[in-house]
């Protein structure tokens, strides 16, 4: 098949761009563990003392002062990912979110009696056969009110003639028309 | 010259949607802070343990506490990055999958309104947002549908006659306005 109706059978996330989020994500989270191994490398690689009392005792008293340090490094690591995750989840979700947004604008728009135009999304934004369901949609109702009101105007153009002949054409018109519209329920 | 009111407006792009990248970053960050609580506790616990042994068991061949800790901590620094990623890629998959139910749904709903169905709820599933959305499709759909009752039973009761022409002029008039209202 082809033109807008195959079009709109298109995916609706695209493969790419999921892989491309796990890609990111993979880089983001693989960051945060990177800084978290540098603070944890400099805290821990001071040399020790030479002597071997200087040694154990070192050793001894290592795990409480790195404890604090671990502590710290955890919480720069966490927050790190979490700053990056968020500002990644803003960028890459906004080709999900933002074309919800606007298909909800238009709906508002087009519940409210405005005249609504044909959708189309940025490209490289998601779930683009929304758009496309909704102007086929549109394009429809669109189609069947030409329809409906060529048909009456079809009749109008028997009031040339006499009076009985415009009011019969005219009923029979909203017949037709009445019965066109039966196929919505 | 361009005259500027006569340029439809530019619709503000929204980079920031808190219903539905919202609770998608508080997940990322639950699991984030779930993986370094998880690290900490971990390797807070085996740090103690190792470094108290090492002291007691002498022979210091070793330079650092670095040299001590290295496999231990690779080992844990390894574990935590596959465990947050394993756990962000199965979010990812779920809000993936979410995603193509709710709006498949919704793009299901608007394919059969241009059949004629306007009054199958589109059922795009519980989760907030698409829920949401879902919602407002059939709100549109209910609408269109009540309008083209409405000018489809009105347009039965003046093709039943009976009425003075006069008033079947009017309100055949009416009808056609009513009519060009519809998906304007």
């Amino acid at each position: 098949m082809s033109g807008p109706e195959a079009a709109g059978n298109g995916p609706l996330i695209h493969r790419r761009y999921v892989f491309g989020l796990l890609l990111r994500l993979c880089v983001t989270f693989a960051g945060g563990v990177g800084i978290l191994f540098v603070i944890l490398y400099f805290a821990l690689s001071r040399p020790l003392p030479g002597d071997y009392a200087g040694v154990f005792h070192a050793l001894r008293n290592l795990s409480p002062f790195l404890r604090p340090i671990l502590a710290v490094s955890v919480l720069v690591y966490a927050l790190l990912a979490c700053g990056s995750t968020s500002a990644l989840c803003v960028y890459i979700l906004h080709k999900v979110a933002g074309p919800l947004y606007r298909m909800e604008l238009v709906l508002d728009q087009y519940r409210s009696g405005a005249p609504t135009r044909t959708v189309s999304f940025r490209s490289g934004d998601q779930i683009q056969p929304l758009a496309q369901a909704f102007n086929l949609w549109i394009g429809t109702l669109r189609r069947d009110r030409q329809r409906w009101l060529a048909t009456m105007k079809d009749a109008e153009r028997h009031c040339l003639q006499d009076e009985a002949t415009c009011r019969a054409e005219m009923e029979e018109a909203l017949r037709k028309v009445a019965e066109d519209m039966a196929r919505y329920h | 010259m361009r005259n500027s009111a006569l340029q439809p407006p530019r619709s503000r792009i929204r980079y920031v949607s808190p219903r539905f990248q919202g609770p998608a970053v508080l997940a990322f960050a639950a699991i984030i802070a779930t993986g370094g609580a998880i690290f900490w506790k971990l390797v807070d616990s085996e740090f103690q343990r190792v470094f108290l042994h090492t002291a007691i068991r002498g022979h210091y061949a070793f330079d650092s506490a670095y040299d001590i800790v290295r496999d231990l901590l690779a080992r844990h620094l390894a574990g935590l990055f596959v465990g947050v990623f394993l756990t962000g890629s199965v979010l990812v998959l779920l809000l993936v999958a979410a995603t193509r139910h709710g709006i498949g749904k919704a793009v299901d709903s608007l394919r059969a309104s241009a059949d004629g169905d306007l009054s199958t709820p589109t059922g795009t599933g519980p989760i907030g947002e698409f829920d949401r959305f879902g919602k407002k499709i059939d709100a549109a759909r209910s609408d269109t549908l009540a309008s083209v009752l409405k000018i489809r039973s009105e347009a039965a009761a003046l093709a039943a006659g009976g009425i003075s022409p006069e008033e079947f002029r009017l309100r055949w008039d009416e009808l056609k306005q009513r009519i060009r209202r519809i998906a304007p």
